[in-house]
């Protein structure tokens, strides 16, 4: 088939550009600037997909972003993309299609055997039913609906696809490029303010692509044309198609997006696929238009039967007939402009009118060009399966409730209006009231929340004269009001016909003895019957309503069908349509892809990824990373065929023996300055620390106001108002905030200043023995003997020629040190510490050993720290002073953290000296026990003590100051162990602490 | 997105500022003995209310300060935001 | 009442469905009841099923402000689970699983509980411990959980990002094979039915203005619709707690909050359980229609509003891509918001109160749906009998006092932080 609905010569196509395509794997050929659903149209093609429940066959009802079915699954550059409106998306060369919803085909489709049991599945009929028995649902039923329901597939492949974020800020943000946006925009400019100019759409214009006006003795696309390239012109202008404003936000932020490369066969090189857009406005002019009505009838949802402005939409666009021998069906003037561009067109239309006697001067246009009407007459069903053959009518009583006699009349479409339905979402969600205006049947925004306004159709104004007057001059009120400057902008002459008033009917009665469906929302299959009974069975409520029978979730949102919805509720409930009420619009206006929402920060780089100057050096030397936050840490580093186990006990082991070197840069470190810097310390320490003297450190740990403890970590005293205070790694930026929300909310009078200062030293921690060995050599010209440098002491030193600080301090619990260079010079740190301790057998140790050597030693670490435990239960109640208050303390006095009973840390070890213990794992009396088997305590930690050479854990027991000696059973049921263990102390090496003070 | 003013900054994106609850809880006095049933209320009774409510943000990525910020909780209209040692009124 | 059967279906399809019964009454207020229950949503719609059912009081009535269902019964990501770490959570939350099990039957309605697996993923060997911890804490209270390795995670759920290209690797995860979903709305229109069928007045469109207490003893309630006096009181009605609160002139350890959720367009299956992010805060299933149902973070400041912020739901969305590459292709379709009680330790309340003959029921946090029965179930227990079950005897409000906290995820009183 070639092109047999397409017209000769109008539409805005280029005609010189034939593109191909493929619909369900036939080839077809359209144009530059068609649709997918334009180009389908002028192929003949109408049967698009099948309806989510019945499976019924579906077409196009309208040409945008309202279309409730022509849905199809697109395959784009080797990808493919479910749930794409044919009606949105641009033609392009070689563009391949399916419909969706339909086995094995859409033409023979085995589900529409639904269609045939319909009258068993009402509304909420999956509710009544499928309860027997009982583990059906989830195994037979349930898995059934799954596969029958869902509109396109997704593959679960990668997306190659680039989106991007930009920020902007405006004066005035146009949403809509009809008359409204363009007027308002024009005179804004003028003004000198700062505006955005969004179209949906490819092309600028709105209404005036289509309606037969004029302004200023042009035409309306000549008139919209002039305007945009005037605008593009303008340095204070930008003017974007393709651009959806899709969510009003908090404080005047909306969002856009921007459909950069969708109509493109494949995304250029280092270009988005979507961009979106973060706009900040300062007034926001909505004017955004409104979408065309259904009147609800029998077998609404025929493919053919569409909205009569799609069908002008169609030719005056695209130059694309949707049927050669059409019915319009209206109760408005709007019906007859399409019916007029039939004509025009050398195609013969007959009208359906609903009024008796309706006057205007587009209706003596229709008389004078001898086009058929019929007055008071309805169609009461469309007739034909696939695609509408003929349509039964009716002439119908004055009140509307009456039908005549039914007569057949063939037609190959059916073109609908309903009259017009702002569109008022985007004022909704900025947080209007909207409210209901009983001469259009359809709610308007009401009283403004935030900086916007509403114009246009979207504000229920249908004429021109009086969009374009109002337009002009809201556009140049409020950019005045910005800017301050006021250039007048003349205002064209307007010619259009005058409409007479629209009939208020949108549902015909059905004919004695009939049962046909009369579809209010057209992608979920709910039909006028379904609504009655939703209210029959007691969901009056309007949320009830669309609940139950999901009126208006699909994904068209209910574009087309909620006003109806509404209108059906009101006449059955006997209440006003405004005491119905409506549901507030949310954001999106239309479905967003997912990756425009996220942008770049996918991947590698979902998150930051922070390392530190030594990364490199690591790397280098087959270090095994882990993630500590957004840290990298070397976790081990490999040798050989060594794996995570060996590997760490063997770093550990040298670090008994010989001496290790670990990085610790990604401690945080804060640096502490000011007169009152020791009287901070001492609030938000428990310990005391008003005495501490210059040139020492301490350790120290902080609670919560909830005396649950937050960080640990060590303090030196640099000089006599300055401190250095350490932090875990995972705590480093909520304890510097703690810090200042004290020091500017709760103590203001405390002279002092923090600031981070984690990114500007590099740190390495050398332990074991010979670790004072290598720091002589390292610092050749500083006493670090243990009485130049004793335990807990502090001094400055020489690297080379680079500054350093050397902290004598330990983690691992044996003697070592701390050294600090700048970040610049980390490498060069790291890189002498390596070759000068080379002769005392250095090795670098990761994380995993850094445990083990805590653990070991009894030391507390993040998973005892773990913000649900006290000090006392980390056997830190040693630092509570009892002298002075600090944070948290007097949480510490409740009767749960005072038991007697109170859970503490103690050592595990196993009964055999061999079996591991896994972390996790509980502690119980009884392995036997039925469930549920009471718990003592739980293993926080494990690790093969490399001093005793057997398992060794840390765990956290009830009562377990008097365990110590106990024998208890580790249960972990996740790895089916059982594991007879002793209870022992938590110090399980060094228990005196001989070894950093050696 | 909300559009907070800063004091000490003016206008910036939420995007910069992390929040910190609710900006009339006073921490007691340090030293000062305290009911049980005040101690609580400071730790964690709070009223939570529609409508205004003072609460705290910090600058964190920007002056890193503390700040008073009166806002809807129902609308989110931000009325009056207040440097930290600025009294609420 | 008319039993709801594919008999009753085809019999009313042959009858044009025109004698349907309505699902529940709409009766005027009574001058005075036994129980009243503030708030027509999950919990207290199955309070008042278990007043009647279990201790025989249907005197009783549901004051719904709004539309019954209309709060976070309608609002949430429908995911049933009891894999907790605590033993009050934890029994509580199991006793609740089998209330979900038979719940249908029960009901006489299709709540579609399905039971397909809840996967919490883990990023570290660290988060693996923690999770064992978790899971072998379930296991030995006799709820059903498994230790996955990476391999295991990538059999269940291929579409995970198993890639070079990724910021946090999959190393395993906890499962727990009974988790699952359920369809929200029935869930309390299915509660409402019975209530209603026993006797029970679900009344809408009333607000309760303020509450009459004597000499330490509740009187009743003055509401929108007159005054209705009531021997008992149970408020129910999370994510306005503070708000009635106030009226009782009560400060509560609750801030409220908001939590967005979102869908995707329908698609064919593609992922059958319910699965979340271990480095950050995101969960993901798919409905029976098809849709993915998404949510994560807190919008992070005190709101009352159901309108949500679009850059929570940005970093949300970020983390949902991190786990899963594939979701990036599909489009987002609708986003809501529902309002929490964010309680102090991040476990929920039901107690009596000082005033006797108050009882409250709130804090759920996000927890709140899939306690709904154990709530409802407890709750009825607690006003009828004037004491606490032990299954919410760890859930009462004096905890905060004695310290005995319940806090899960140890994220303490910053109830913002998610």
């Amino acid at each position: 088939m070639t092109q047999s609905f397409r017209l000769k010569d109008i539409g805005l196509i280029n005609r010189n550009k034939k593109l191909s395509f493929k619909f369900n794997g036939k080839k077809y050929y359209g144009y530059e600037g068609d649709s997918l659903a334009s180009a389908l149209i002028a192929n003949g093609v109408h049967l698009i997909g099948r309806s989510f429940k019945y499976h019924r066959p579906r077409g196009f009802f309208g040409a945008g972003v309202d279309e409730p079915y022509a849905i199809v699954q697109l395959y784009r550059n080797g990808e493919t993309e479910p749930n794409i409106k044919a009606t949105e998306q641009e033609l392009f060369d070689g563009l391949e299609a399916t419909s969706v919803n339909c086995w094995p085909s859409v033409n023979f489709d085995i589900g529409a055997i639904n269609n045939f049991l319909r009258i068993f599945l009402p509304a909420g009929f999956y509710y009544k039913t499928f309860m027997w028995p009982k583990s059906f649902w989830f195994k037979i039923y349930e898995p059934f609906i799954r596969k029958a329901a869902g509109l396109g597939t997704v593959s679960i492949k990668h997306d190659k696809e680039r989106y991007e974020h930009k920020y902007e800020y405006c004066d005035l943000l146009i949403a809509g490029s009809g008359p409204s946006g363009l007027a308002s925009a024009y005179a804004a400019a003028k003004n000198g303010a700062r505006v955005i100019l969004a179209e949906d759409k490819s092309r600028f214009g709105g209404t005036l692509l289509t309606s037969e006006v004029n302004i200023g003795n042009k035409s309306g696309k000549e008139w919209a044309d002039g305007i945009i390239s005037e605008l593009k012109e303008m340095p204070n202008v930008t003017v974007k198609n393709r651009s959806q404003v899709f969510g009003y936000y908090d404080h005047n932020m909306l969002v856009m997006s921007e459909r950069v490369s969708d109509h493109l066969p494949k995304t250029k090189d280092f270009h988005p696929k979507q961009r979106l857009w973060y706009i900040r406005a300062k007034e926001v002019l909505i004017s955004s238009g409104s979408i065309e009505r259904p009147i609800v009838f029998g077998n609404n949802d025929t493919p053919g039967v569409m909205l009569s402005s799609a069908a002008k939409e169609y030719m005056k666009v695209y130059g694309v007939l949707v049927g050669k021998n059409p019915l319009i069906f209206t109760n408005n003037d709007s019906g007859y402009e399409t019916a007029i561009e039939f004509k025009k067109n050398g195609i013969d239309p007959l009208i359906l009118d609903t009024r008796s006697n309706p006057k205007s001067e587009i209706i003596n246009e229709a008389q004078d060009l001898d086009i058929k009407i019929k007055y008071s007459y309805v169609v009461v069903a469309a007739q034909g399966y696939k695609k509408v053959k003929s349509a039964d009518i009716a002439k119908i009583s004055d009140d509307k409730e009456q039908l005549g006699n039914i007569e057949n009349v063939k037609c190959d479409c059916i073109c609908v209006s309903g009259y017009w339905t702002p569109t008022i979402h985007l004022a909704s969600q900025s947080g209007n009231k909207t409210k209901f205006n009983e001469e259009i049947d359809a709610f308007v925004p009401g009283k403004s929340k935030q900086n916007e306004k509403t114009l246009g159709a979207a504000n229920g104004i249908y004429t021109l004269e009086e969009t374009l007057k109002d337009s002009f001059k809201i556009g140049s009120e409020v950019s005045k009001k910005i800017t301050n400057n006021e250039n007048k902008v003349s205002f064209p002459n307007v010619v259009e016909k005058k409409s007479s008033i629209h009939d208020k009917f949108w549902c015909v009665p059905l004919p004695k003895g009939k049962n046909y469906k009369r579809f209010l929302d057209f992608q979920n299959d709910v039909a006028v019957s379904d609504i009655e009974i939703a209210l029959r069975e007691g969901y009056r409520s309007i949320e009830h309503v669309k609940r139950y029978t999901t009126l208006g979730m699909a994904t068209d949102q209910g574009k087309t069908s909620n006003l109806n919805g509404l209108q059906l509720v009101s006449k059955i409930e006997n209440k006003v349509v405004p005491a119905v009420g409506h549901t507030t619009f949310r954001p999106p206006y239309t479905p967003v892809s997912i990756g425009a929402i996220v942008g770049r920060e996918v991947g590698k780089h979902s998150k930051p990824t922070r390392k530190s100057p030594m990364h490199s050096w690591h790397e280098k030397n087959n270090a095994v990373f882990v993630d500590a936050g957004v840290w990298l840490r070397p976790r081990y580093y490999k040798r050989g065929n060594e794996d995570l186990f060996e590997a760490s006990k063997r770093e550990a082991k040298n670090v008994r023996t010989n001496v290790g070197v670990c990085d610790v840069t990604t401690l945080g470190k804060i640096d502490i300055k000011g007169p009152d810097a020791a009287e901070l310390l001492n609030r938000v320490y428990t310990n005391a620390w008003l005495k501490l003297p210059v040139g020492k450190a301490r350790y120290g740990v902080m609670l919560r106001e909830d005396g649950i403890v937050m960080d640990d970590g060590t303090t030196t005293r640099i000089s006599e108002n300055h401190y250095h205070m350490t932090t875990t790694t995972a705590q480093a930026a909520n304890v510097l905030s703690h810090l200042e929300y004290y020091l500017q909310l709760v103590w203001p009078e405390l002279n002092v200043n923090v600031v981070s200062s984690t990114e500007q030293w590099a740190g390495a921690a050398i332990a074991g023995p010979k670790s004072r060995n290598l720091l002589q050599k390292l610092f050749p010209n500083s006493d670090v003997s243990n009485e130049g440098l004793p335990f807990m002491g502090y001094m400055e030193g020489d690297l080379f020629g680079v500054k350093a600080r050397i902290f004598r301090i330990s983690f691992s619990g044996e003697l070592a040190y701390e050294v600090n260079v700048e970040s610049n010079n980390g490498n060069f740190m790291w890189e002498k510490i390596i070759e000068v301790g080379e002769q005392f057998e250095i090795q670098p140790y990761g994380t995993e050993a850094l445990s083990t050597l805590r653990i070991e030693m009894g030391h507390v670490a993040g998973s005892e720290l773990d913000g649900r435990t006290i000090p006392y239960d980390n056997s830190l109640e040693g630092l509570l002073s009892k002298k002075k208050d600090f944070i948290g303390k007097r949480s510490l006095i409740r009767e749960a953290f005072t038991a007697e009973d109170r859970q503490k840390v103690v050592g595990v070890v196993p009964l055999d000296k061999k079996t591991s213990i896994p972390e996790g794992s509980h502690l119980v009396k009884d392995s036997k026990a039925p469930s549920p088997n009471p718990k003592l305590g739980y293993i926080s930690a494990s690790c093969w003590s490399v001093e005793y050479d057997n398992p060794f854990s840390l765990a956290i027991l009830k009562d377990g100051k008097n365990m110590i000696g106990e024998k208890l059973f580790v249960m972990s049921p996740l790895k089916n162990k059982i594991i007879p263990v002793e209870i022992v102390s938590s110090h399980y090496v060094d228990p005196k602490g001989e070894r950093v003070r050696s | 997105m909300l559009h907070i003013k800063c004091p000490h900054c003016g206008m910036r994106s939420q995007n910069e500022f992390s929040y910190g609850g609710d900006a009339s809880v006073k921490r007691p006095e340090l030293g000062k003995d305290i009911s049980d049933q005040d101690w609580n209320n400071f730790v964690y009774n709070r009223k939570s209310l529609r409508g205004k409510h003072w609460e705290l943000w910090q600058h964190l990525a920007g002056c890193r300060q503390w700040i008073k910020v009166e806002r809807d909780t129902g609308s989110h209209e931000i009325f009056k935001t207040l440097k930290a040692e600025e009294e609420i009124s | 009442m008319q039993k709801y059967s594919v008999f009753s279906l085809i019999k009313n399809a042959l009858s044009n469905h025109e004698n349907w019964d309505l699902a529940w009454k709409d009766p005027t207020p009574k001058k005075e009841y036994d129980v009243v229950i503030i708030g027509g949503g999950g919990h207290g719609l199955a309070t008042a099923y278990y007043l009647a059912k279990e201790h025989n009081i249907t005197n009783v009535a549901i004051i719904e402000k709004g539309w019954i269902g209309g709060g976070n019964v309608g609002r949430n990501t429908t995911i049933i689970r009891s894999n907790y770490m605590y033993d009050e959570n934890a029994l509580f939350s199991e006793f609740g699983m089998n209330l979900w099990r038979k719940m249908s039957q029960d009901l006489n309605y299709n709540v579609m509980f399905s039971p397909r697996g809840i996967i919490n993923l883990a990023h570290s060997d660290a988060q693996m411990n923690v999770y064992a911890r978790r899971g072998n804490s379930m296991r030995l209270n006799g709820i059903d959980a498994v230790l996955l390795n990476r391999e295991q995670v990538k059999e269940i759920i291929p579409m995970a990002d198993f890639s070079e290209n990724v910021r946090f690797p999959i190393f395993g995860g906890l499962m727990q094979p009974s988790a699952g979903t359920a369809r929200h709305d029935a869930v309390a229109w299915g509660y409402a039915r019975q209530a209603d069928s026993m006797g029970v007045d679900i009344i809408q469109n009333c607000e309760v203005i303020g509450f009459d207490i004597s000499a330490g003893k509740i009187k009743g309630i003055r509401t929108s619709r007159g005054e209705i006096k009531a021997k008992k009181i149970g408020l129910c009605v999370a994510g306005s707690t503070n708000i009635l609160a106030e009226k009782l002139n009560m400060t509560l350890p609750i801030e409220t909050h908001l939590l967005q959720a979102c869908v995707s367009e329908p698609v064919k299956p593609v992922l059958d359980n319910v699965v979340t992010f271990g480095a950050g805060h995101f969960y993901i299933s798919q409905s029976d229609k098809g849709e993915m149902v998404m949510g994560g973070d807190l919008d992070g400041y005190n709101s009352y509003a159901q309108r949500g912020n679009l850059p929570t739901l940005q970093h949300v969305l970020t983390e949902g891509i991190a786990m899963m590459p594939f979701l990036s292709k599909l489009k987002m379709l609708r986003t809501w918001g529902g309002i929490m009680d964010m309680s102090m330790d991040g476990s929920p309340i039901i107690d009596k109160t000082h005033i006797q003959g108050l009882y409250l029921n709130c804090g759920w946090c996000y927890g709140g749906f899939k306690a709904t029965p154990a709530s409802g179930w407890t709750f009825a227990h607690t006003i009828a009998q004037d004491r606490v079950h032990e299954l919410n005897a760890g859930y009462s409000l004096n905890r905060f006092n004695t310290g005995h906290l319940l806090d899960e995820k140890g994220l303490g009183t910053k109830t913002w932080i998610s």
